[in-house]
């Protein structure tokens, strides 16, 4: 489970001095759901979701995730969570075995389970056929495949998802999507951030709204539309967005 | 701190960094090239200038001939030069390097000479100093006149039943006494420490740009913070292989230079005999304990720096004016007369830049290389500790 307790990120600009990226920010998010934090370039999932992954440090407020607290048991929360983003590169001088092995030890994984945990993976996901390829010899679609073997060699409960298919192409980005579900299915805990609103209408269980630093709005797909009266999430976005304002 | 994962995150990182060229050629090519190309380039080039201007014809006035005929006629005869007519122009073409001396008899010279006159009669020579050419037709000039001297004196002392010893009643000697070991030491003691303070700064330069702004550029660095690794353990991890790679490759450019001085001690040894070249493995494994501090200062340095920048090239731009910074007290073995006192010894790079130059010679004291050594391993250890800060400030590894 995640449980964001009042969340908040500041970060001091030379220009704008200091500046609130996440303000107050609660909510929950159970086994076996996805949540789906929605919000415009800028409006704070990024900082949010690391957070979470505890790669930032709250200024106030705390989360726990996978049954550990972010800001007093960081190593333990990493040790549950699998995060995966766009700006989550490889290692293009690793192969692809070598890069997924290396997280596997570094979840404290033997080298007897790991190799095993590795073979299971890499022939789900059809990696097989370049398991001993550079990773920066690979295409986009392989290097994808990649990271989600590295976010899940260690099976973890909690999975993070900062807009993962963001400047992928339409077979790549379903790959993710796919993925995504069969985290679902196999009863862990999703967030997943995300500026599309189609993506988010077709995943989430539950939505958040975020904007500037703020949840302005959470509910199921159905809640919302009913709460705002209109059928299209995209709709629904912009006036919680306008009303804020 | 769990040192399974610093060992984990030190093993990946020691595969990524030598599988990276940019580091294999600044760190290990380097480093055993630098030293065999320089002796190799800067003996290969002197031969070829040297036998260019012996086989040049040198070009030669007499001035005042008809003063010295006999003289005249000996330098006349010597191979490879060339008589040209007199001219009032000498000075002007010698510094135009058309001409490469001028001889000026004075007027009667082999007259007086014959007449025993007084006077003491004075041949003079213009030359160009600085020109290889110039310089051997004044070596070659000076040979025929002291000959001809000789014959003059030696005629006048048997006139007088005098022997050469009457004319040189003793000799003035010297004798070096002092170890080739350390003639030797004292030679190298002025270029080897700079190069090796600069060599074990380059070869951490690379890795350390490579494993912190190479990391933020290629988008990893959140891939790795995201992982069960402590900001501590992965520090440490990166740490360790740039100060590996610190550490081969100034013990490489060690190598290399005995290698280089021990396949070029033949060599030198034609351009003086008195330079024996031996420096001992002992001395060579001081210097090395001696630079281990400051090799854990630089790597530590560099990282903290480097991963203040977003990408690898801005890195070079902030090591650039770093490079001056170590270059000017590495080059305290160069200057002569400096002797190391306490307050020098806390002077970083100079203490270990004088000390090496001392250990080559062979004249250290334990008590002196104890302060600097503690005074660098005091300096590793804020470089150190500046680097850990800086791997868990947010601001500088999400600056973009």
């Amino acid at each position: 489970m995640i449980e964001a307790q009042k969340l908040c990120k500041e970060f001091q600009d030379k220009k704008r001095g200091k500046i609130r990226a996440v303000d107050q920010v609660s909510f929950r998010c159970q086994p076996g759901q996805i949540y789906g934090l929605l919000g415009a370039n800028g409006a704070g999932k990024t900082t949010t979701l690391r957070m979470l992954a505890t790669i930032l440090k709250p200024t106030v407020g705390t989360a726990v995730v996978g049954g550990f607290d972010v800001v007093r048991e960081p190593d333990q929360v990493r040790a549950h969570v699998g995060f995966l983003s766009t700006a989550t590169a490889l290692y293009g001088r690793l192969t692809a075995q070598e890069m997924v092995e290396y997280f596997g030890r570094l979840y404290g994984m033997e080298d007897g389970t790991l190799k095993k945990r590795v073979g299971e993976i890499f022939g789900r996901l059809g990696m097989e056929e370049f398991r001993d390829r550079r990773c920066d010899k690979l295409s986009t679609g392989m290097k994808q495949k990649v990271s989600i073997a590295r976010t899940l060699v260690h099976d973890p409960p909690v999975m993070i998802f900062d807009e993962p298919t963001l400047g992928l192409d339409v077979m790549t980005a379903r790959t993710i999507v796919g993925f995504i579900r069969e985290c679902r299915e196999q009863g862990k805990t999703v967030i997943f951030s995300t500026h599309v609103m189609s993506e988010a209408e077709k995943l989430c269980d539950t939505i958040g709204i975020i904007h500037d630093g703020k949840l302005l709005a959470e509910g199921t797909l159905e809640e919302l539309r009913q709460r705002y009266q209109r059928p299209d999430l995209e709709e629904i976005f912009v006036h919680v967005v306008e009303a804020a304002a | 701190m769990k040192a399974r994962n610093v060992a984990i995150v030190f093993r990946k990182e020691l595969t990524d960094t030598l599988r990276d060229r940019r580091t294999l050629i600044s760190s290990l090519l380097l480093p055993l090239l630098l030293f065999p190309l320089l002796l190799a380039g800067v003996l290969g080039l002197t031969i070829i200038f040297v036998q260019r201007a012996e086989r040049q014809t040198a070009q030669l006035v007499l001035l005042g001939e008809e003063h010295a005929p006999e003289l005249a006629r000996r330098i006349r005869s010597l191979e490879g030069v060339s008589v040209l007519r007199a001219s009032n122009q000498y000075v002007q073409l010698i510094n135009e390097k058309k001409l490469q001396a001028a001889v000026e008899f004075p007027p009667g010279l082999e007259i007086n000479l014959r007449q025993n006159a007084d006077q003491t009669q004075r041949v003079k020579v213009y030359w160009y100093e600085g020109e290889l050419r110039s310089r051997f037709m004044l070596r070659r000039l000076q040979k025929v006149v002291k000959e001809y001297r000789d014959e003059i004196v030696k005629v006048r002392l048997a006139a007088h039943q005098l022997t050469a010893a009457d004319a040189r009643p003793f000799e003035f000697e010297q004798k070096n006494v002092a170890e080739a070991e350390k003639v030797t030491g004292n030679v190298l003691g002025f270029i080897l420490p700079y190069f090796i303070i600069i060599l074990c700064l380059t070869g951490a330069m690379y890795p350390a740009m490579d494993l912190t702004a190479g990391e933020k550029e290629r988008g990893t660095m959140e891939t790795i913070l995201a992982s069960p690794a402590g900001r501590g353990e992965i520090v440490l991890g990166k740490f360790l292989v740039v100060l590996l790679t610190s550490l081969t490759t100034t013990a490489l450019s060690i190598l290399s230079f005995a290698v280089t001085v021990i396949a070029g001690a033949s060599a030198l040894a034609s351009i003086s005999k008195e330079f024996v070249v031996q420096v001992s493995a002992r001395s060579a494994a001081t210097v090395f304990v001696v630079v281990l501090p400051l090799a854990v200062a630089f790597s530590a340095a560099l990282m903290a720096i480097s991963l203040i920048a977003r990408n690898y090239r801005e890195a070079q731009g902030y090591l650039a004016p770093l490079m001056f910074v170590v270059i000017l007290p590495a080059m305290g073995s160069f200057l002569p007369g400096i002797e190391l006192n306490a307050k020098l010894a806390m002077v970083p790079i100079l203490n270990v830049s004088l000390l090496a130059k001392e250990i080559f010679a062979g004249q250290y004291s334990w008590k002196m290389m104890g302060m600097i050594f503690g005074w660098t391993c005091l300096y590793a250890a804020v470089a150190l500790w500046f680097a850990a800060r800086q791997f868990r400030r947010e601001e500088v590894l999400f600056r973009t």
